[in-house]
Protein backbone atom coordinates (compact mmCIF):
# COMPACT_ATOMS: atom_id res chain seq x y z
CA UNK A 1 0.00 0.00 0.00
CA UNK A 2 1.32 3.39 -0.88
CA UNK A 3 2.33 5.67 2.09
CA UNK A 4 -0.83 7.32 3.13
CA UNK A 5 1.30 10.52 4.47
CA UNK A 6 0.50 13.46 2.56
CA UNK A 7 3.15 15.58 1.69
CA UNK A 8 1.50 18.98 2.73
CA UNK A 9 0.76 17.27 6.27
CA UNK A 10 4.08 18.65 7.32
CA UNK A 11 2.40 22.21 6.87
CA UNK A 12 -0.41 20.93 9.64
CA UNK A 13 2.45 19.83 12.17
CA UNK A 14 4.38 22.67 11.38
CA UNK A 15 2.77 24.86 14.49
CA UNK A 16 3.36 22.19 17.07
CA UNK A 17 7.38 21.43 15.80
CA UNK A 18 8.25 25.05 15.17
CA UNK A 19 7.32 28.34 17.11
CA UNK A 20 7.63 31.58 15.26
CA UNK A 21 8.08 35.06 16.48
CA UNK A 22 4.25 35.89 15.61
CA UNK A 23 3.26 33.49 18.30
CA UNK A 24 5.33 35.02 20.79
CA UNK A 25 3.58 38.51 19.85
CA UNK A 26 0.42 37.04 19.58
CA UNK A 27 0.68 35.45 23.09
CA UNK A 28 2.19 38.84 24.61
CA UNK A 29 -0.59 41.31 22.97
CA UNK A 30 -3.39 38.34 24.40
CA UNK A 31 -1.97 38.33 27.70
CA UNK A 32 -2.07 42.26 27.92
CA UNK A 33 -5.81 42.24 27.40
CA UNK A 34 -6.26 38.94 30.11
CA UNK A 35 -4.17 41.54 32.18
CA UNK A 36 -6.56 44.33 31.82
CA UNK A 37 -9.72 41.79 32.12
CA UNK A 38 -7.53 40.35 35.59
CA UNK A 39 -7.22 43.81 37.02
CA UNK A 40 -11.01 44.97 36.24
CA UNK A 41 -12.10 41.52 37.84
CA UNK A 42 -9.94 41.81 40.98
CA UNK A 43 -11.03 45.19 41.50
CA UNK A 44 -14.88 44.33 40.88
CA UNK A 45 -13.83 41.51 43.60
CA UNK A 46 -13.06 43.54 46.32
CA UNK A 47 -15.15 46.72 46.18
CA UNK A 48 -18.40 44.94 44.72
CA UNK A 49 -20.69 45.51 41.03
CA UNK A 50 -20.72 48.96 42.45
CA UNK A 51 -17.57 49.87 40.48
CA UNK A 52 -19.84 48.49 36.98
CA UNK A 53 -22.21 50.48 35.10
CA UNK A 54 -25.08 47.38 36.89
CA UNK A 55 -27.85 49.19 39.06
CA UNK A 56 -31.27 48.99 39.99
CA UNK A 57 -33.14 48.85 37.57
CA UNK A 58 -30.50 47.34 34.94
CA UNK A 59 -28.99 45.08 36.92
CA UNK A 60 -28.08 42.58 33.83
CA UNK A 61 -25.40 44.23 31.35
CA UNK A 62 -22.51 43.46 29.29
CA UNK A 63 -21.47 40.11 31.35
CA UNK A 64 -25.01 38.57 30.36
CA UNK A 65 -24.58 40.43 26.73
CA UNK A 66 -21.32 37.88 26.64
CA UNK A 67 -22.78 35.20 28.04
CA UNK A 68 -25.34 34.82 25.59
CA UNK A 69 -23.19 36.06 22.61
CA UNK A 70 -20.21 33.61 23.86
CA UNK A 71 -22.95 30.45 24.40
CA UNK A 72 -23.71 31.57 20.97
CA UNK A 73 -20.91 30.88 19.29
CA UNK A 74 -20.26 27.59 20.73
CA UNK A 75 -22.85 27.14 18.44
CA UNK A 76 -20.08 27.15 15.80
CA UNK A 77 -18.40 23.60 16.41
CA UNK A 78 -20.51 20.99 17.78
CA UNK A 79 -23.27 21.45 16.11
CA UNK A 80 -22.21 22.64 12.75
CA UNK A 81 -19.00 19.89 13.07
CA UNK A 82 -22.20 16.91 13.69
CA UNK A 83 -24.70 18.44 11.09
CA UNK A 84 -21.53 18.43 7.79
CA UNK A 85 -20.50 14.88 9.44
CA UNK A 86 -24.03 12.80 9.55
CA UNK A 87 -24.86 14.48 6.06
CA UNK A 88 -21.66 13.58 4.86
CA UNK A 89 -20.87 16.55 3.72
CA UNK A 90 -17.19 15.62 2.19
CA UNK A 91 -15.65 19.32 2.01
CA UNK A 92 -16.41 19.71 6.05
CA UNK A 93 -13.05 17.88 6.48
CA UNK A 94 -10.79 20.29 7.20
CA UNK A 95 -13.19 22.72 8.93
CA UNK A 96 -14.73 20.22 11.91
CA UNK A 97 -11.90 20.20 14.25
CA UNK A 98 -11.91 24.17 13.86
CA UNK A 99 -15.12 24.30 14.93
CA UNK A 100 -15.32 22.02 17.33
CA UNK A 101 -12.20 23.25 19.66
CA UNK A 102 -14.36 26.92 19.20
CA UNK A 103 -17.27 25.36 20.95
CA UNK A 104 -14.70 23.99 23.78
CA UNK A 105 -13.43 27.31 24.35
CA UNK A 106 -16.26 29.48 24.44
CA UNK A 107 -18.46 27.22 26.82
CA UNK A 108 -16.19 27.75 29.79
CA UNK A 109 -15.57 31.44 28.58
CA UNK A 110 -19.41 31.67 28.63
CA UNK A 111 -19.97 30.09 31.70
CA UNK A 112 -17.53 32.22 33.22
CA UNK A 113 -19.66 35.12 32.61
CA UNK A 114 -21.86 34.23 34.94
CA UNK A 115 -19.58 33.80 37.79
CA UNK A 116 -18.10 37.13 37.19
CA UNK A 117 -21.61 38.61 36.92
CA UNK A 118 -22.64 37.67 40.54
CA UNK A 119 -20.12 39.59 41.97
CA UNK A 120 -19.76 36.87 44.69
CA UNK A 121 -18.78 34.20 42.95
CA UNK A 122 -18.99 31.77 46.13
CA UNK A 123 -22.51 31.87 45.91
CA UNK A 124 -22.05 29.82 42.84
CA UNK A 125 -21.86 27.36 45.62
CA UNK A 126 -25.22 28.17 47.11
CA UNK A 127 -27.06 26.91 43.35
CA UNK A 128 -25.10 23.38 43.89
CA UNK A 129 -26.34 22.93 47.12
CA UNK A 130 -29.81 24.75 47.22
CA UNK A 131 -30.75 24.79 43.53
CA UNK A 132 -33.92 24.35 42.76
CA UNK A 133 -35.23 22.90 38.88
CA UNK A 134 -38.24 25.18 38.79
CA UNK A 135 -35.49 27.82 37.91
CA UNK A 136 -34.39 28.44 34.25
CA UNK A 137 -31.28 29.59 35.22
CA UNK A 138 -30.64 25.73 36.54
CA UNK A 139 -32.00 24.27 33.51
CA UNK A 140 -29.16 26.57 31.88
CA UNK A 141 -26.51 25.17 34.12
CA UNK A 142 -27.75 21.33 33.70
CA UNK A 143 -27.50 21.64 29.73
CA UNK A 144 -24.66 23.66 29.54
CA UNK A 145 -22.85 20.82 31.67
CA UNK A 146 -24.35 18.63 28.75
CA UNK A 147 -23.22 20.26 26.53
CA UNK A 148 -19.80 20.84 27.45
CA UNK A 149 -19.53 17.47 28.46
CA UNK A 150 -20.48 16.18 25.08
CA UNK A 151 -18.78 18.92 23.31
CA UNK A 152 -14.87 17.88 24.91
CA UNK A 153 -15.92 13.70 24.26
CA UNK A 154 -16.52 14.89 20.56
CA UNK A 155 -13.70 17.32 20.02
CA UNK A 156 -11.36 14.61 21.72
CA UNK A 157 -12.59 11.42 19.83
CA UNK A 158 -11.66 12.68 16.20
CA UNK A 159 -8.77 13.70 17.64
CA UNK A 160 -7.13 10.01 18.67
CA UNK A 161 -5.55 8.80 15.45
CA UNK A 162 -3.88 11.99 15.29
CA UNK A 163 -2.51 12.24 18.69
CA UNK A 164 -0.89 8.68 17.48
CA UNK A 165 0.61 10.76 14.29
CA UNK A 166 1.65 13.25 17.09
CA UNK A 167 3.16 10.04 19.57
CA UNK A 168 4.79 8.35 16.49
CA UNK A 169 6.23 11.49 14.45
CA UNK A 170 7.52 14.44 17.36
CA UNK A 171 10.35 13.77 19.26
CA UNK A 172 8.56 16.18 22.09
CA UNK A 173 5.57 15.73 24.60
CA UNK A 174 5.51 11.28 24.38
CA UNK A 175 3.93 10.73 27.47
CA UNK A 176 1.38 13.09 26.79
CA UNK A 177 0.35 11.90 23.15
CA UNK A 178 0.95 8.59 24.46
CA UNK A 179 -1.52 8.63 27.07
CA UNK A 180 -4.34 10.14 25.11
CA UNK A 181 -3.22 8.06 22.11
CA UNK A 182 -5.14 5.14 23.96
CA UNK A 183 -2.61 3.07 21.51
CA UNK A 184 -4.10 4.02 18.86
CA UNK A 185 -2.28 1.64 16.15
CA UNK A 186 -4.67 2.18 13.52
CA UNK A 187 -6.46 -1.60 13.02
CA UNK A 188 -9.51 -2.39 11.31
CA UNK A 189 -11.48 -2.76 14.88
CA UNK A 190 -10.08 0.53 16.48
CA UNK A 191 -11.36 2.32 13.72
CA UNK A 192 -14.95 0.65 13.34
CA UNK A 193 -15.31 1.25 17.36
CA UNK A 194 -13.62 5.45 16.95
CA UNK A 195 -16.26 5.52 13.87
CA UNK A 196 -19.09 4.21 16.10
CA UNK A 197 -18.51 6.16 18.74
CA UNK A 198 -18.12 9.36 16.48
CA UNK A 199 -21.69 8.82 15.11
CA UNK A 200 -23.20 8.31 18.19
CA UNK A 201 -21.68 11.72 19.85
CA UNK A 202 -23.14 13.53 16.22
CA UNK A 203 -26.33 12.08 16.94
CA UNK A 204 -26.87 13.15 20.53
CA UNK A 205 -24.71 16.65 20.49
CA UNK A 206 -27.18 18.03 17.91
CA UNK A 207 -30.52 18.11 20.55
CA UNK A 208 -27.98 19.17 23.20
CA UNK A 209 -27.02 21.98 21.20
CA UNK A 210 -30.38 22.85 20.30
CA UNK A 211 -31.57 22.14 24.20
CA UNK A 212 -28.66 24.55 25.29
CA UNK A 213 -29.63 27.73 23.83
CA UNK A 214 -33.11 26.72 23.86
CA UNK A 215 -32.73 26.79 27.67
CA UNK A 216 -30.43 30.25 27.47
CA UNK A 217 -33.67 31.87 25.59
CA UNK A 218 -35.67 30.23 28.75
CA UNK A 219 -34.18 32.76 31.15
CA UNK A 220 -35.25 35.43 29.49
CA UNK A 221 -38.49 34.51 28.14
CA UNK A 222 -39.91 32.69 30.74
CA UNK A 223 -40.64 36.21 32.67
CA UNK A 224 -43.11 38.66 31.91
CA UNK A 225 -40.85 41.02 30.87
CA UNK A 226 -41.97 43.32 27.66
CA UNK A 227 -40.20 42.40 24.98
CA UNK A 228 -38.30 38.55 26.73
CA UNK A 229 -41.81 36.91 27.22
CA UNK A 230 -42.27 35.19 23.59
CA UNK A 231 -42.76 31.94 22.37
CA UNK A 232 -40.76 32.39 19.65
CA UNK A 233 -37.55 33.02 22.08
CA UNK A 234 -36.20 29.34 21.69
CA UNK A 235 -35.84 28.77 18.45
CA UNK A 236 -35.41 32.94 17.51
CA UNK A 237 -31.72 32.20 20.03
CA UNK A 238 -30.88 28.47 18.29
CA UNK A 239 -31.23 30.88 14.63
CA UNK A 240 -28.79 33.50 16.29
CA UNK A 241 -26.35 31.12 17.42
CA UNK A 242 -26.10 29.33 14.67
CA UNK A 243 -25.58 32.11 12.52
CA UNK A 244 -22.89 33.61 14.64
CA UNK A 245 -21.55 30.46 15.61
CA UNK A 246 -20.92 30.29 11.65
CA UNK A 247 -19.15 33.53 11.11
CA UNK A 248 -16.70 33.41 14.51
CA UNK A 249 -15.89 29.75 12.58
CA UNK A 250 -15.37 32.00 9.29
CA UNK A 251 -13.23 34.18 10.82
CA UNK A 252 -10.88 31.64 12.72
CA UNK A 253 -10.50 29.93 9.63
CA UNK A 254 -9.14 33.00 7.85
CA UNK A 255 -6.96 34.03 10.69
CA UNK A 256 -5.25 30.33 11.12
CA UNK A 257 -5.18 30.27 7.21
CA UNK A 258 -2.97 32.92 7.12
CA UNK A 259 -0.93 32.82 10.18
CA UNK A 260 -0.29 29.00 9.42
CA UNK A 261 -0.16 28.61 5.86
CA UNK A 262 -3.32 26.62 5.43
CA UNK A 263 -4.24 27.74 1.90
CA UNK A 264 -3.62 24.26 0.74
CA UNK A 265 -6.10 22.55 3.05
CA UNK A 266 -8.66 25.39 3.36
CA UNK A 267 -9.90 26.59 -0.58
CA UNK A 268 -11.96 29.21 -1.51
CA UNK A 269 -14.60 26.49 -1.91
CA UNK A 270 -14.77 25.86 1.82
CA UNK A 271 -16.02 29.81 2.58
CA UNK A 272 -17.84 29.46 -0.40
CA UNK A 273 -20.01 27.07 0.86
CA UNK A 274 -19.90 28.53 4.43
CA UNK A 275 -20.77 31.94 2.83
CA UNK A 276 -23.99 30.47 1.32
CA UNK A 277 -24.86 28.76 4.66
CA UNK A 278 -24.30 32.83 6.24
CA UNK A 279 -26.58 34.02 3.82
CA UNK A 280 -29.40 31.41 4.55
CA UNK A 281 -29.06 32.23 8.05
CA UNK A 282 -29.03 35.76 7.66
CA UNK A 283 -32.13 35.35 6.00
CA UNK A 284 -33.72 33.57 8.45
CA UNK A 285 -31.97 36.05 11.37
CA UNK A 286 -34.40 38.52 9.63
CA UNK A 287 -37.40 36.64 9.27
CA UNK A 288 -37.66 36.04 13.21
CA UNK A 289 -36.47 39.17 14.40
CA UNK A 290 -39.53 41.07 11.45
CA UNK A 291 -41.90 38.04 13.67
CA UNK A 292 -40.53 39.15 16.98
CA UNK A 293 -40.97 42.61 16.44
CA UNK A 294 -43.85 43.10 14.48
CA UNK A 295 -45.61 40.62 16.80
CA UNK A 296 -45.04 43.07 19.57
CA UNK A 297 -45.64 46.08 17.39
CA UNK A 298 -49.06 44.85 16.26
CA UNK A 299 -50.59 43.40 20.22
CA UNK A 300 -49.54 47.19 21.41
CA UNK A 301 -49.30 46.85 24.86
CA UNK A 302 -47.90 50.10 26.91
CA UNK A 303 -45.34 48.32 28.67
CA UNK A 304 -44.12 46.24 25.51
CA UNK A 305 -44.42 49.99 22.97
CA UNK A 306 -42.11 51.64 25.56
CA UNK A 307 -39.03 49.25 25.01
CA UNK A 308 -40.06 48.94 21.18
CA UNK A 309 -39.51 52.88 20.86
CA UNK A 310 -36.40 52.66 23.07
CA UNK A 311 -34.97 50.50 20.54
CA UNK A 312 -36.21 51.94 17.33
CA UNK A 313 -35.90 55.32 17.70
CA UNK A 314 -34.79 55.68 21.57
CA UNK A 315 -31.73 55.90 23.42
CA UNK A 316 -30.87 52.67 21.75
CA UNK A 317 -31.73 53.21 18.18
CA UNK A 318 -27.70 53.21 17.03
CA UNK A 319 -27.33 49.86 18.47
CA UNK A 320 -30.47 48.62 17.13
CA UNK A 321 -30.26 50.01 13.96
CA UNK A 322 -26.11 49.19 13.63
CA UNK A 323 -27.62 45.53 14.67
CA UNK A 324 -29.60 45.25 11.61
CA UNK A 325 -26.89 46.88 9.29
CA UNK A 326 -24.22 43.80 10.53
CA UNK A 327 -26.71 41.11 10.35
CA UNK A 328 -29.15 41.72 7.21
CA UNK A 329 -27.62 44.61 5.02
CA UNK A 330 -24.04 44.03 4.88
CA UNK A 331 -24.45 39.86 4.44
CA UNK A 332 -26.81 40.52 1.82
CA UNK A 333 -24.70 43.19 0.15
CA UNK A 334 -21.53 41.03 0.23
CA UNK A 335 -23.08 37.15 -0.41
CA UNK A 336 -26.31 37.79 -2.39
CA UNK A 337 -24.54 36.99 -5.32
CA UNK A 338 -24.07 33.42 -4.97
CA UNK A 339 -21.14 32.75 -7.97
CA UNK A 340 -19.29 35.92 -6.35
CA UNK A 341 -18.38 34.61 -3.03
CA UNK A 342 -14.56 35.76 -2.42
CA UNK A 343 -12.99 35.18 0.49
CA UNK A 344 -12.64 38.64 1.30
CA UNK A 345 -16.36 39.58 0.69
CA UNK A 346 -17.04 36.59 3.54
CA UNK A 347 -14.40 37.83 5.54
CA UNK A 348 -16.48 40.89 5.72
CA UNK A 349 -19.71 39.78 6.23
CA UNK A 350 -18.78 36.96 9.22
CA UNK A 351 -16.97 40.13 10.80
CA UNK A 352 -20.15 42.30 10.68
CA UNK A 353 -22.26 39.15 11.91
CA UNK A 354 -19.96 38.83 15.21
CA UNK A 355 -19.96 42.64 16.13
CA UNK A 356 -24.35 42.41 15.09
CA UNK A 357 -24.61 39.24 17.03
CA UNK A 358 -23.05 40.63 19.70
CA UNK A 359 -25.15 43.80 19.71
CA UNK A 360 -28.44 41.80 19.45
CA UNK A 361 -27.81 40.02 22.60
CA UNK A 362 -27.40 43.49 24.09
CA UNK A 363 -30.52 44.93 22.35
CA UNK A 364 -32.26 41.79 24.10
CA UNK A 365 -30.92 42.10 27.59
CA UNK A 366 -30.32 46.05 28.33
CA UNK A 367 -33.62 47.79 27.01
CA UNK A 368 -36.05 45.46 28.68
CA UNK A 369 -34.46 46.29 31.80
CA UNK A 370 -34.06 49.60 31.47
CA UNK A 371 -38.09 50.13 30.96
CA UNK A 372 -39.36 47.74 33.25
CA UNK A 373 -42.45 46.61 33.90
CA UNK A 374 -43.20 46.93 37.63
CA UNK A 375 -43.08 50.60 39.16
CA UNK A 376 -39.46 50.79 38.95
CA UNK A 377 -37.71 54.05 38.24
CA UNK A 378 -36.40 53.98 34.51
CA UNK A 379 -32.56 53.94 33.88
CA UNK A 380 -29.96 53.59 31.34
CA UNK A 381 -27.06 51.35 31.28
CA UNK A 382 -23.82 52.89 30.47
CA UNK A 383 -20.68 50.21 31.26
CA UNK A 384 -17.70 51.50 33.06
CA UNK A 385 -13.55 50.19 32.46
CA UNK A 386 -14.47 47.29 34.17
CA UNK A 387 -17.25 45.95 32.09
CA UNK A 388 -14.98 47.04 29.23
CA UNK A 389 -11.85 45.63 30.51
CA UNK A 390 -13.59 42.39 31.46
CA UNK A 391 -15.08 41.87 27.89
CA UNK A 392 -11.74 42.25 26.35
CA UNK A 393 -10.20 39.73 28.90
CA UNK A 394 -12.27 37.49 27.84
CA UNK A 395 -11.90 37.90 24.21
CA UNK A 396 -8.11 37.57 25.02
CA UNK A 397 -8.71 34.41 27.05
CA UNK A 398 -10.68 32.54 24.33
CA UNK A 399 -7.90 33.62 21.54
CA UNK A 400 -5.10 32.82 23.75
CA UNK A 401 -6.57 29.56 24.74
CA UNK A 402 -7.22 28.43 21.00
CA UNK A 403 -3.86 29.81 20.00
CA UNK A 404 -2.20 27.44 22.53
CA UNK A 405 -4.01 24.55 21.60
CA UNK A 406 -2.71 24.81 18.27
CA UNK A 407 0.39 23.98 19.75
CA UNK A 408 0.09 20.96 20.70
CA UNK A 409 -2.60 19.29 18.48
CA UNK A 410 -3.23 19.94 14.54
CA UNK A 411 -5.79 22.21 13.96
CA UNK A 412 -7.28 20.33 10.46
CA UNK A 413 -7.68 16.58 11.20
CA UNK A 414 -4.81 14.89 9.67
CA UNK A 415 -6.85 11.57 9.51
CA UNK A 416 -9.63 12.56 8.19
CA UNK A 417 -7.99 13.74 5.41
CA UNK A 418 -6.64 10.91 4.44
CA UNK A 419 -9.39 9.14 4.73
CA UNK A 420 -11.09 11.80 2.16
CA UNK A 421 -8.93 10.66 -0.36
CA UNK A 422 -8.57 7.12 0.27
CA UNK A 423 -11.72 6.10 0.94
CA UNK A 424 -14.29 8.85 0.12
CA UNK A 425 -13.77 9.57 -3.23
CA UNK A 426 -14.66 6.05 -4.48
CA UNK A 427 -17.94 6.03 -1.44
CA UNK A 428 -19.14 9.84 -2.93
CA UNK A 429 -19.07 8.12 -6.34
CA UNK A 430 -21.13 5.17 -5.42
CA UNK A 431 -23.12 7.37 -3.37
CA UNK A 432 -24.37 9.43 -6.09
CA UNK A 433 -24.63 6.97 -8.72
CA UNK A 434 -26.89 5.34 -6.26
CA UNK A 435 -29.01 8.68 -6.03
CA UNK A 436 -29.70 8.45 -10.24
CA UNK A 437 -32.36 6.86 -11.67
CA UNK A 438 -32.04 3.17 -12.45
CA UNK A 439 -32.34 -0.80 -10.95
CA UNK A 440 -33.44 -0.34 -7.14
CA UNK A 441 -31.78 -3.44 -5.62
CA UNK A 442 -34.43 -4.40 -2.51
CA UNK A 443 -32.69 -5.22 0.62
CA UNK A 444 -35.48 -7.12 2.99
CA UNK B 1 13.93 17.55 16.20
CA UNK B 2 14.51 16.79 20.57
CA UNK B 3 14.56 13.11 21.23
CA UNK B 4 12.93 11.65 24.46
CA UNK B 5 13.98 8.38 25.62
CA UNK B 6 10.62 5.82 25.23
CA UNK B 7 8.08 6.04 27.63
CA UNK B 8 6.97 2.92 29.95
CA UNK B 9 4.07 1.28 29.05
CA UNK B 10 3.47 0.66 32.07
CA UNK B 11 3.41 4.68 33.66
CA UNK B 12 1.05 5.24 29.93
CA UNK B 13 -1.34 2.33 30.77
CA UNK B 14 -1.60 3.80 33.94
CA UNK B 15 -1.96 7.16 33.53
CA UNK B 16 -4.82 6.11 31.01
CA UNK B 17 -6.62 4.56 33.46
CA UNK B 18 -6.58 7.97 35.73
CA UNK B 19 -7.93 9.68 32.53
CA UNK B 20 -10.47 7.67 32.20
CA UNK B 21 -11.31 7.78 36.17
CA UNK B 22 -11.59 11.60 35.84
CA UNK B 23 -13.74 11.64 32.72
CA UNK B 24 -16.11 9.49 35.39
CA UNK B 25 -15.19 11.41 38.28
CA UNK B 26 -16.79 14.39 36.56
CA UNK B 27 -19.86 13.14 34.84
CA UNK B 28 -20.45 11.03 38.60
CA UNK B 29 -20.39 13.83 40.13
CA UNK B 30 -22.69 15.67 37.88
CA UNK B 31 -24.93 12.69 38.10
CA UNK B 32 -24.88 13.05 42.18
CA UNK B 33 -25.60 16.90 41.77
CA UNK B 34 -28.68 16.20 39.78
CA UNK B 35 -29.70 13.58 42.31
CA UNK B 36 -29.28 15.83 45.10
CA UNK B 37 -31.47 17.98 43.39
CA UNK B 38 -34.18 15.83 43.36
CA UNK B 39 -33.70 14.83 46.59
CA UNK B 40 -34.06 18.12 48.16
CA UNK B 41 -37.35 19.02 46.12
CA UNK B 42 -38.76 15.56 47.93
CA UNK B 43 -37.70 16.52 51.34
CA UNK B 44 -38.76 20.34 51.00
CA UNK B 45 -41.84 19.38 49.00
CA UNK B 46 -41.06 21.80 46.47
CA UNK B 47 -42.61 20.95 42.65
CA UNK B 48 -40.38 17.60 42.33
CA UNK B 49 -42.51 16.83 39.27
CA UNK B 50 -39.43 19.49 37.45
CA UNK B 51 -37.03 18.42 39.12
CA UNK B 52 -37.95 14.55 38.40
CA UNK B 53 -39.17 15.70 34.97
CA UNK B 54 -35.88 17.25 34.08
CA UNK B 55 -33.71 14.72 35.67
CA UNK B 56 -35.00 11.59 33.51
CA UNK B 57 -33.68 13.33 30.31
CA UNK B 58 -30.62 14.59 31.95
CA UNK B 59 -29.42 11.91 33.94
CA UNK B 60 -29.29 9.11 30.97
CA UNK B 61 -27.62 12.04 28.83
CA UNK B 62 -24.45 11.97 30.91
CA UNK B 63 -24.58 8.26 31.36
CA UNK B 64 -24.65 7.31 27.42
CA UNK B 65 -21.87 9.90 27.52
CA UNK B 66 -19.77 7.96 29.89
CA UNK B 67 -20.84 4.43 28.36
CA UNK B 68 -19.69 6.26 24.79
CA UNK B 69 -16.17 7.28 26.68
CA UNK B 70 -15.77 3.55 28.34
CA UNK B 71 -16.71 2.13 24.97
CA UNK B 72 -13.93 3.46 23.42
CA UNK B 73 -11.83 3.36 26.29
CA UNK B 74 -12.44 -0.44 25.92
CA UNK B 75 -12.76 -0.67 22.11
CA UNK B 76 -9.31 1.11 21.78
CA UNK B 77 -7.13 1.24 24.52
CA UNK B 78 -7.70 -2.18 26.25
CA UNK B 79 -8.64 -4.50 23.32
CA UNK B 80 -7.92 -2.66 20.10
CA UNK B 81 -3.97 -3.02 19.39
CA UNK B 82 -3.03 -4.87 17.18
CA UNK B 83 -6.33 -6.37 16.64
CA UNK B 84 -6.76 -6.76 12.77
CA UNK B 85 -9.99 -8.62 11.84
Amino acid sequence: MADPRDTHEDILLAPIEHTGPGFYWAVAFLSLLILWGAIAYSIQFTEGLGVTGLHQPVGWGFYVTNFVFFIGISHAGTLISAILRLSKAEWRRPITRMAEVITCMVIFIGAGQILVDLGRPDRMLNVLRHGRYQSPLLWDATSISAYLTASLTYLYLPMIPDIAILRDRLGKRKLLYSVLALGWTGTEHQHRVLNRAIAIMAVLVIPIAVSVHSVVSFVFSMTLQPSWHSTIFGPYFVVGAIFSGIAGLILTMIIFRKAYKLHYYLKPIHFRYLGQLLLIMSLLWFYFTFAEYLTGYYGAEPEEMKVFWAKFTGPFWPFFWSMVLCNFVVPLACLASLKRHTVGKVMIASAAIVVGMWLERFIIVVPTLSFPRLPFPEGVYLPTWVEWGETAGSFGLFALFYLLFTKFFPIISIWEIREGRETSLKEVEERIVSYLPGEVEEKT
Amino acid sequence: MEHQPPVSDRLVRTLQWVWLGVAFLLVGSIVLWIVGLIRAAWKLDDVLSASVGISIVAIPVFLVFMGVVFYVFWGIALHGRGRED
